[in-house]
């Protein structure tokens, strides 16, 4: 059954591609894509029972990666919505559940967290009917393990889908506790060894390396962190202050509004209407029209700066909750910093061709 | 949902990987579960169904939604969305639709082409049928509601590894898998572990084919132990058991080891142990027979699991071992190894219990030429 784990991490990705491209996270925006796709056919033509068992064990394991860090925001509610889809459509009974590991809990919780601040309810809802269904399953790792040392080689070399992942904290995932620690210690080890050769303290010629490289590496990237905070604390600054003006509207129409700002504009978007949300579209659509459709022009031209996008974007609406704008900073900032990886990676690839051209 | 700020990933207790994708660090078992429990609201581990109508009075408190905008997250989350056909035109599930786009649909139509192909369709049966016992215990409650599992207990899935008997198979690593629960003991592990050597007969009987005693080896050797995580677990419980780890320590002391520890395998629970999902531990008994065991799952029982506490240990794989068959009748399993043996065609030669009588003796039972002859029980006697 294994042979299928290729062609469904195919799918997925090909089906949360299509959903990165809507710049959405809306779950109806997911099922089109998903009834497009006929992804529900998925678990057609399996006879055998048991092998359909296996078969959705692996579609659920496959998918379940999205759903987690280091995945963008917008990935992990696709993921989840994958998730779900293929847990409702599955053709067992009893339904397979999905595994959860112990370590994965914290962070799924932290990502309910920022979709009920954001107030994206179909994210929030779809999460919890699925406890509530009970379709989790409380496990100490993701997958079950049976010691393939062999079959692990060939799996972890196209595993992170990198246009999938969300990419300012990356460099303090890299440089994390750990890291540092190790290279204290490598460091430590190198020094006494320098001291072990030489009777006197070690000389100008023998400091190759600076001897506090661990605490300077922590602080270029505590720097980088701040700077990172500060940009983003400057931006929603600019918020509250555009936001003092319109104070006078009624708490319920606000959070409406921003609901709308969000939907709309964090995914240069406008929100679709839908039944009861009726009486919001009036505010979504016309406010999306004055900005949006100035704006539109010009952004495939040049991408705005970070702080320009932000300026226009929610300067207009009139916001005023600042804990709310906090939640969205950093997909604003993975919007800005995907672009330029996709820049990144075209220039590492050309720089591979230039090195093969050499030989 | 309970907020996940009690599950600190520094804790060790909390399962990370070793290996990637190969096995876990060591954790303590019950402590694991203690993490979950702490994390989890008692109904998302619950056996019983939080009626609806709470959940959704919770949904639109916790979100400050009105009852109208829950109503239309249903409709547009529904399962229906999903439906990729209309409403009367639903297709056969059976079928891989015609002209499939997705990945996975083009390689298993593929693959049922060339199967198509091949006369011998049902090869590898035997593996497609192996699942089929873990439904027979799927959702299945106690009869007597004291029998029932408790709720938050968590369920162990091992896989043992039958050594390798014949050259031959070396390659198929057959193995049985058994899922017992936390609050159970080693031992109840191990006496549903089965393995033919626990059924060997010793001893020659070409001359009293008839007085082939009933006590089989499990009976005669009660010593077994479990070897997890530095401890050797000895089945202790009876007078005549040994502590057969004994050798294998004292050898490791004149080596360059660190110290092995002892423990009784009846006296510990599984939720006692500390040890790695997906590493190989080993289970030996019979003085050799040594299985590796791997813990391929740790997991919170779940409602539509197999309740009934006395069903466990639940055995829910067993590879079907082919049987080897008479070699004059090719028709029954094998009863009669023999050897030195001028009648037989091959040696050793493998007999049913009629035509190793019919060949061997005459009509008064006496013994026709010189050959040993000794019980022999065929691996695949538990399929
Ligand atoms: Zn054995
Ligand atoms: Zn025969």
């Amino acid at each position: 059954m294994d042979y299928f784990k290729q062609t469904l991490k195919t799918d997925c990705e090909d089906l949360l591609g299509r959903f990165q491209a809507t710049a959405s996270v809306r779950f109806e925006e997911f099922s089109a894509i998903w009834r497009e796709m006929k992804f529900s056919s998925v678990f057609y033509g399996i006879l055998e029972p048991s092998e359909k068992k296996v078969f959705t064990r692996l579609a659920l394991s496959t998918a379940s990666p999205y759903l987690l860090p280091p995945y963008s925001f917008q990935i992990r509610v696709g993921g989840l919505y994958l998730l779900y889809s293929l847990y409702s459509t599955q053709l067992n009974t009893p339904k397979e559940r999905i595994r959860i590991a112990l370590k994965d809990w914290d962070d799924l919780i932290h990502f309910q967290q920022d979709a009920v601040n954001a107030q994206h309810y179909d994210v929030v809802y779809v999460l919890r009917k699925l406890l509530y269904e009970k379709a989790f399953c409380f496990t100490a790792m993701p997958d079950t393990l049976s010691f393939q040392v062999k079959k692990k080689r060939v799996d972890r070399r196209q595993q992170l889908c990198e246009s999938f992942v969300d990419r300012p904290s990356r460099p303090q995932e890299l440089i994390g506790t750990d890291v540092l620690e190790e290279l204290a210690n490598v460091h430590e080890h190198y020094e006494g060894l320098k001291k072990a050769i030489l009777p006197q303290p070690p000389q100008s010629n023998l400091s190759l390396i600076k001897h506090n490289l661990v605490p300077k590496l922590r602080n270029s990237v505590l720097t980088f962190y701040s700077w990172q905070q500060n940009q983003a604390d400057f931006d929603s600054q600019i918020d509250r202050d555009a936001g003092e003006g319109t104070s006078s509207q009624d708490e319920s129409s606000r959070r409406a509004q921003l609901l709308a700002s969000i939907k709309s504009r964090s995914y240069a978007q406008a929100v679709e209407a839908s039944k009861s949300r009726r009486h919001r579209q009036m505010e979504v659509t016309s406010a999306a029209r004055d900005t949006e459709s100035t704006q539109q022009v010009s952004r495939f031209k040049r991408p705005l700066s970070l702080k320009a996008r932000t300026n226009s974007r929610f300067m207009a609406q009139g916001s005023q909750n600042a804990e709310l704008q906090s939640i969205t900073r950093l997909w604003r900032l993975t919007e800005v910093e995907g672009k330029k990886t996709e820049g990144k990676t075209k220039t590492r690839f050309s720089w591979k061709e230039r090195m093969r051209s050499k030989h | 949902m309970a907020e996940g700020g009690g599950t600190n990933v520094l804790n060790e207790n909390v399962p990370v990987y070793e290996h990637v994708e190969v096995n876990s660090k060591p954790f303590h078992l019950d402590s694991f579960r203690d993490l979950w429990l702490s994390v989890l609201k008692p109904e998302d581990y619950s056996f019983n169904q939080t009626s609806g109508e709470i959940e959704d009075a919770q949904f639109i408190e916790e979100m400050g939604i009105t009852p109208e905008t829950l109503e239309e997250l249903k409709t547009i989350c529904s399962p229906d969305s999903l439906r990729c056909h209309s409403e009367d035109e639903a297709p056969d599930p059976d079928v891989v639709p015609a002209d499939p786009q997705l990945a996975t649909l083009k390689l298993r139509k593929r693959r049922l082409d060339y199967k198509k192909t091949l006369i011998r369709d049902n090869v590898g049966r035997h593996d497609a049928y192996a699942n089929e016992m873990e439904m027979l215990s799927l959702g299945r409650r106690a009869e007597d509601a004291s029998d029932t599992v408790p709720e938050g207990e968590i369920v162990l899935t091992f896989n043992v590894i039958y050594p390798v008997l014949f050259e031959r198979f070396k390659h198929v690593r057959a193995y049985q898998t058994l899922h017992v629960l936390g609050s159970q003991k080693l031992t109840e592990l191990r006496d549903a572990i089965c393995c033919v050597s626990d059924l060997q007969v010793f001893g020659e009987f070409s001359n009293t084919p008839d007085m082939v005693p009933q006590f089989i080896s499990k009976d005669h050797y009660k010593s077994a132990f479990f070897f997890f995580e530095g401890i050797f677990y000895n089945d202790m419980r009876f007078p005549e058991c040994r502590d057969i780890s004994s050798v294998t320590r004292e050898w490791t002391k004149s080596r360059d080891f660190p110290e092995f520890k002892t423990a009784k395998m009846e006296e510990a629970t599984f939720s006692d142990l500390r040890v790695k999902v997906g590493f190989p531990y080993l289970y030996c008994h019979q003085g050799d027979c040594e299985h590796v065991l791997i813990l391929t799952d740790v997991r919170l029982i779940h409602k539509d699991d197999c309740l009934d506490r006395k069903l466990y240990p639940l055995l829910s794989h067993k590879h079907r071992v082919v049987t080897r068959k008479c070699c004059v009748c090719h028709l029954y399993i094998s009863r009669w190894i023999t050897t030195n043996d001028t009648l037989a065609p091959m040696d050793p030669c493998l007999y049913c219990d009629q035509c190793f009588r019919l060949l061997h003796y005459d009509q008064h039972g006496n013994k026709l030429g010189d050959f040993q002859a000794y019980a022999y029980v065929d691996p695949g006697a538990f399929n």
